[in-house]
C-alpha cells in the first residue's frame, strides 16, 4: 500500500514537473494557460475557498496541476462534511459532436472522481453525469467561452 | 499543313469501306435540370366537399407540392404555370405535345380528382413530351385528409421513372425540436413531413432529449433522454406514444440506432469515464458487449446488410472512425485524413459512410466510401454534424449551429441537406430551431 | 574550357533555331482553331435545355400568352410550326459559315426563327457563356477520344473520325448539336458503365426517319432503370436535335448513323 501510494507521489511529481515544463513554454494569455482556463469567472464555491469546478484542455479529460489542488480541496471539505453527497457534471465545449462529448464529459466527470477517490472520499458519495455540449455555462462562441465549458463541476446533492 | 490532312483524308475515303455504319461518340449534354411542367390536377365537378378542405383547389396544391418537391431535388427545373399552354381537363385526357414543347417542358405531369364518399381519388399520367407519349400513370383512393402524402406519393412515382431511383418524398424526418436561450434550451422531439409540413411534437420538453432515429417500419423511435437525470437510450412508439427505457444499464446510455432488422438497438453505454458499445435485442432484451477498450467507442451504426458496424472512437489519440464486423471483431480503423471524424452513417446502398469532419476550426460533412477511400467533403461550415441519410441514398440531411455572440446571441440550430453530389444545399423548413434529423424510410413502399 | 564553351554555343544557337523554326507552327495553330470553334457556336445557339434567365424567361412567357391566345382563337396550328422546322436551318449555307471565321456572329441572327425571336437575350448570354467554355471543350474532347482510344471504353474508336466518313467537322458539327439537345439524367450513379447506343435511320435534310436503342431489350430488365432513364434521355435529345447536323454531301454514307450516348465523363466531373 504504502509502496503503491509512494510510486503515485512519484508519478505525480515527474508529472507535474512535466506539465510545468510544458506550461513555462505554453503561451499564457489572459485567463488561458494552453487552452485550459485558469480565471475565476463562472466558478461557484462548494465552501469558502473550495471552488466547485476543474478545466480542461480541448479534447482531454486529463487534470492539470491546478485541477489537481482545486480538487483536494474539494477533498477536504467533503472529508469534513461526512453525510455530504455530490453529483458530479461533465461538460464539453460546443466545437465536438454531439455523442463525442457525451462521453468526453462523461470522462472528464469520472476523472474527478478517481481523484476524489484517491483521497478518501468513498465512490459512493459521488455520482457523475454527463451533459456533453448541452450545457454551456457561457454561450458565447469564443476560445474563452470554450474553455469555461470544458468543465467538471462538483455539485451537492443533499 | 491542311494539304497533308486532305490527302490523310483522301487516303482513309479510299481504303474505308463505304457501308461501315458512320459512329458518334457523344459523351458530353448539358447538366441542366430537365424542365418539367406539372399541370394543376383537373379537379372533378362531381367532388363532394369534405370537412374544412377547400376541394376547388385541391388539383392546384397538389401541383404545388410535387413542383416544390421536384424543384427541390436540383434535378428537375419546374416551368411557371403562367406559360402553360393547356387547361387541366384537357391536357389530361391528350397533351398536344408540340405546345408544351414550345415552352421547353420535356415531360408533363397531368392528373384529375374526385372527392366522393369521403374518399379521394386520384389519378396522374406522366408525359414523354418529345416521344409524344405516356411514360407512366397511377390512380390511387385514400381519405381526403391524406392528399399531402398523395402528392408526395405521385411525386415519388415520377421521380422513380425520370431517374431511374427510388425517390424520398413521402418520408418523415424526426428531430430535436430546440427554443429558448443557448445556454438553457429547451428540446422536444418532434417528426414532420420531409418537406416541414405536418409538424407534431412527441415530448414536451420537460427533460432534455437528444439523438432520435427511426426504426425501419418508422413506428419506432430511438432516443436518448435525461428523464429524471438519468441520460438514458428510450424506445418511444410512434402511434401509442408508450415509452420504456432500453435495457437495464447502471451508467449512461447513449448514441442510439437501430439495427437494420430493427431487431436490435446499438448504442454507447459509458461506466467510470469509458464508453463502449453495446446492442440489446428487443425482444429477448438480451445485452451483448460489442466493443471493449479503454478509449471511447461511440455512434456506431449498423451497414444496411447488418454484418458490419461502423462507429467512432479515440483509441488513437483523437476521434477517428473504425469499421468492424457486427460481433465486434476485425477492428479496422478507416479514417487516416486530416482533421478528426466523427459519426459515421452507413448508406442506405451500402456503398458509402457519411461522416463529420473537423479540420482547423471547421466543420465538414462529407461520405466516403466504407473502406474509408474516395473521401468527398460535400460542405463546409462553422458548425455542422450528425449527416442522416434519405431512403435512396442520394441526400443528406443533418443540422448546422451558427457562431453565437455575447450571452448567446445570434445562436441558431437549422436542419440542412445537401446532395452526395455536393451540389443542390439547401435548408429545410422548421418551425423552430432544429437539431439531430433522422430520415425515416418510404413510408408507402 | 574551350570545348565546353563551343558546346554550350553551339547547343544555345541550336535551341534558338529551333525555336525560331518552331514558333511558326505554333502561331499558325491558332490561326487553324477557329473554324472548329465557330461551329461549336452555331450549335449551342440552338441548345434548346437552358435554364432561362428570369428576364428571358418572361419574354418567353409573353410570346407563350400570345401564342396561348392564338392558339385559343385559332385552334392549334401544330401543323405550321412543325413546317417551320426543316426551314429553320438553312443547312447548306451554314456549312459554308462554319469554315468562315468572320461570319460566326452572325449566325445565331440568321438562323433565328420566328419562334424563337423573343428570345434573344436567351441567346446572346448562351454565347457568351460559353464561348471559352467551348475553347476549354474542345481541348478535353481531344483528349477525351485519345483516353477512349487507349482505355477502349467505347467500341468504334477507329470508326470515328476520318473513317467514318463524315471529317472532324462535321462529326464536330454534329456531336456539338446533339451535346446542346441531351439533358443528361443528373440522378444517374456515376459510378457505373452507362453506354447507350442509338440507330438512326435519316433523311437527307437530318430529320430522322426511325431511331432504335441498340440495346433495347435491355431496358425492360429489372435493375435496369437507370439504363432505360438514359436511353429515354438519348431518345429525347435526338428528337429534340431534329434536324440533325448532317454534311451536304454524301448521304449514302450517313443516311444509317449511330449514336453512343456515355455520360460517365459529364457524371463523374
Amino acid at each position: 500500500m504504502t509502496l503503491k501510494t509512494n510510486l503515485k507521489n512519484i508519478l505525480a511529481i515527474v508529472f507535474a514537473t512535466l506539465i510545468l515544463s510544458a506550461c513555462s513554454t505554453a503561451k499564457k494569455t489572459g485567463d488561458l494557460d494552453g487552452d485550459v482556463y485558469t480565471g475565476k469567472e463562472t466558478v461557484e464555491y462548494l465552501a469558502a475557498g473550495v471552488p466547485d469546478r476543474v478545466f480542461f484542455a480541448t479534447n482531454k479529460s486529463s487534470l492539470t496541476t491546478a485541477s489537481r489542488a482545486t480538487l483536494r480541496k474539494q477533498a477536504t471539505f467533503l472529508r469534513k462534511n461526512k453525510n455530504l453527497n455530490v453529483t458530479i457534471e461533465g461538460h464539453a465545449d460546443e466545437r465536438g459532436t454531439r455523442e463525442y462529448n457525451l462521453a468526453l464529459g462523461e470522462r472528464r466527470a469520472n476523472a474527478a472522481r478517481d481523484y476524489l477517490m484517491t483521497y478518501g472520499i468513498s465512490g459512493k458519495r459521488i455520482s457523475v453525469i454527463s451533459y456533453g455540449k448541452e450545457k454551456p455555462i457561457n454561450a458565447e462562441s469564443s476560445p474563452i467561452a470554450w474553455s469555461q465549458n470544458r468543465r467538471s463541476v462538483t455539485v451537492k446533492v443533499n | 499543313m491542311k494539304k497533308t490532312i486532305y490527302i490523310f483524308l483522301i487516303n482513309f475515303l479510299f481504303f474505308t469501306n463505304l457501308n461501315a455504319l458512320i459512329e458518334v461518340d457523344i459523351t458530353r449534354g448539358n447538366l441542366d435540370p430537365l424542365p418539367i411542367a406539372v399541370s394543376p390536377l383537373h379537379v372533378d365537378i362531381k367532388s363532394e366537399n369534405f370537412k374544412d378542405l377547400k376541394v376547388k383547389d385541391l388539383g392546384a396544391e397538389i401541383a404545388k407540392i410535387i413542383e416544390k418537391n421536384f424543384r427541390n431535388t436540383g434535378l428537375f427545373n419546374p416551368l411557371k404555370k403562367e406559360a402553360f399552354v393547356q387547361k387541366p381537363d384537357i391536357a389530361h385526357l391528350k397533351p398536344r405535345f408540340e405546345d408544351w414543347r414550345l415552352i421547353k417542358a420535356q415531360a408533363l405531369v397531368t392528373g384529375k380528382l374526385l372527392v366522393k364518399d369521403e374518399k379521394l381519388k386520384v389519378e396522374f399520367r406522366l408525359w414523354d413530351l418529345t416521344a409524344a407519349q405516356e411514360m407512366t400513370a397511377l390512380a390511387f383512393t385514400t381519405t381526403p385528409s391524406n392528399w399531402r402524402r398523395v402528392a408526395h406519393i405521385i411525386s415519388d412515382k415520377i421521380y422513380e421513372r425520370l431517374t431511374g431511383e427510388e425517390g424520398y418524398f413521402d418520408t418523415r424526418i424526426i428531430y430535436v425540436a430546440e427554443s429558448g436561450p443557448k445556454s438553457q434550451r429547451v428540446k422536444k422531439l418532434a417528426i414532420m413531413d420531409q418537406d416541414g409540413f405536418n409538424t407534431k411534437y412527441l415530448t414536451l420538453g420537460n427533460e432534455l432529449v437528444l439523438t432520435p432515429r427511426f426504426n425501419p417500419t418508422n413506428q419506432m423511435v430511438t432516443y436518448m433522454s435525461y428523464f429524471r437525470n438519468m441520460p438514458r437510450v428510450y424506445l418511444l412508439d410512434i402511434e401509442t406514444g408508450t415509452q420504456e427505457v432500453v435495457g437495464n444499464f447502471p451508467g449512461m446510455t447513449f448514441a442510439p440506432r437501430f439495427s437494420p432488422d430493427g431487431k436490435k438497438i446499438i448504442m454507447s453505454f459509458a461506466k467510470d469515464g469509458n464508453s463502449d458499445i453495446f446492442t440489446m435485442d428487443l425482444e429477448t432484451r438480451v445485452v451483448e458487449r460489442i466493443t471493449e477498450h479503454s478509449s471511447i467507442d461511440t455512434s456506431p451504426s449498423f451497414s444496411p446488410d447488418g454484418k458490419f458496424i461502423a462507429f467512432n472512437s479515440d483509441r488513437s489519440g483523437l476521434q477517428q472512425i473504425y469499421v468492424m464486423r457486427s460481433d465486434g471483431s476485425n477492428v479496422k480503423r478507416v479514417t487516416f485524413g486530416k482533421g478528426i471524424y466523427g459519426t459515421p452513417v452507413w448508406s442506405p446502398r451500402g456503398d458509402l459512410i457519411a461522416f463529420t469532419k473537423m479540420h482547423k476550426g471547421r466543420f465538414y460533412i462529407g461520405v466516403m466510401r466504407t473502406d474509408g477511400s474516395g473521401e468527398r467533403l460535400l460542405t463546409e461550415n462553422y458548425y455542422q454534424e450528425a449527416p442522416s441519410w434519405s431512403p435512396n441514398g442520394r441526400v443528406l440531411v443533418f443540422y448546422r449551429e451558427t457562431k453565437a455572440g455575447n450571452k448567446g446571441e445570434g445562436f441558431s440550430a437549422k436542419l440542412w441537406s445537401i446532395d452526395i453530389t455536393g451540389y443542390n444545399e439547401r435548408r429545410l423548413s422548421t418551425k423552430t430551431d432544429a437539431s439531430d434529423p433522422s430520415w425515416s424510410s418510404l413510408l408507402s413502399k | 574550357m574551350i570545348r565546353s564553351l563551343i558546346y554550350s554555343i553551339t547547343f544555345h544557337s541550336l535551341m534558338i533555331i529551333l525555336t525560331v523554326l518552331s514558333l511558326p507552327f505554333m502561331l499558325r495553330e491558332p490561326v487553324d482553331l477557329p473554324p472548329i470553334v465557330s461551329v461549336e457556336l452555331i450549335q449551342i445557339s440552338d441548345k434548346t435545355n437552358i435554364p432561362f434567365a428570369p428576364k428571358a424567361r418572361k419574354i418567353i412567357e409573353e410570346t407563350k400568352k400570345k401564342e396561348d391566345e392564338r392558339v385559343v382563337s385559332e385552334q392549334a396550328p401544330p401543323a405550321a410550326k412543325a413546317k417551320e422546322k426543316p426551314d429553320r436551318i438553312p443547312l447548306p449555307n451554314e456549312k459554308k459559315e462554319e469554315k468562315e471565321i468572320v461570319k460566326k456572329k452572325q449566325n445565331p441572327e440568321e438562323i433565328k426563327p420566328q419562334i424563337r425571336q423573343s428570345s434573344e437575350f436567351e441567346k446572346k448570354e448562351i454565347i457568351d457563356t460559353n464561348q471559352i467554355a467551348a475553347l476549354i471543350d474542345k481541348a478535353k474532347e481531344i483528349e477525351a477520344v485519345k483516353k477512349m482510344d487507349d482505355n477502349k471504353i467505347t467500341q468504334s474508336t477507329q470508326k470515328n473520325s476520318f473513317a467514318t466518313g463524315l471529317t472532324l467537322s462535321e462529326e464536330d458539327a454534329l456531336r456539338a448539336q446533339i451535346f446542346g439537345c441531351w439533358s443528361i439524367p443528373l440522378g444517374l450513379p456515376y459510378d457505373q458503365d452507362l453506354l447507350v447506343r442509338i440507330k438512326l435511320q435519316l433523311k437527307k435534310d437530318g430529320t430522322i426517319m426511325k431511331s432504335e436503342i441498340l440495346d433495347h431489350e435491355r431496358m425492360n430488365k429489372p435493375g435496369q432503370k437507370f439504363y432505360k432513364v438514359l436511353a429515354e434521355s438519348a431518345l429525347r435529345a435526338v428528337r429534340l436535335c431534329q434536324p440533325l447536323k448532317v454534311p451536304p454531301t454524301g448521304y449514302d454514307k450517313w443516311k444509317e448513323l449511330q449514336l453512343n450516348f456515355n455520360p460517365t465523363e459529364m457524371l463523374k466531373g
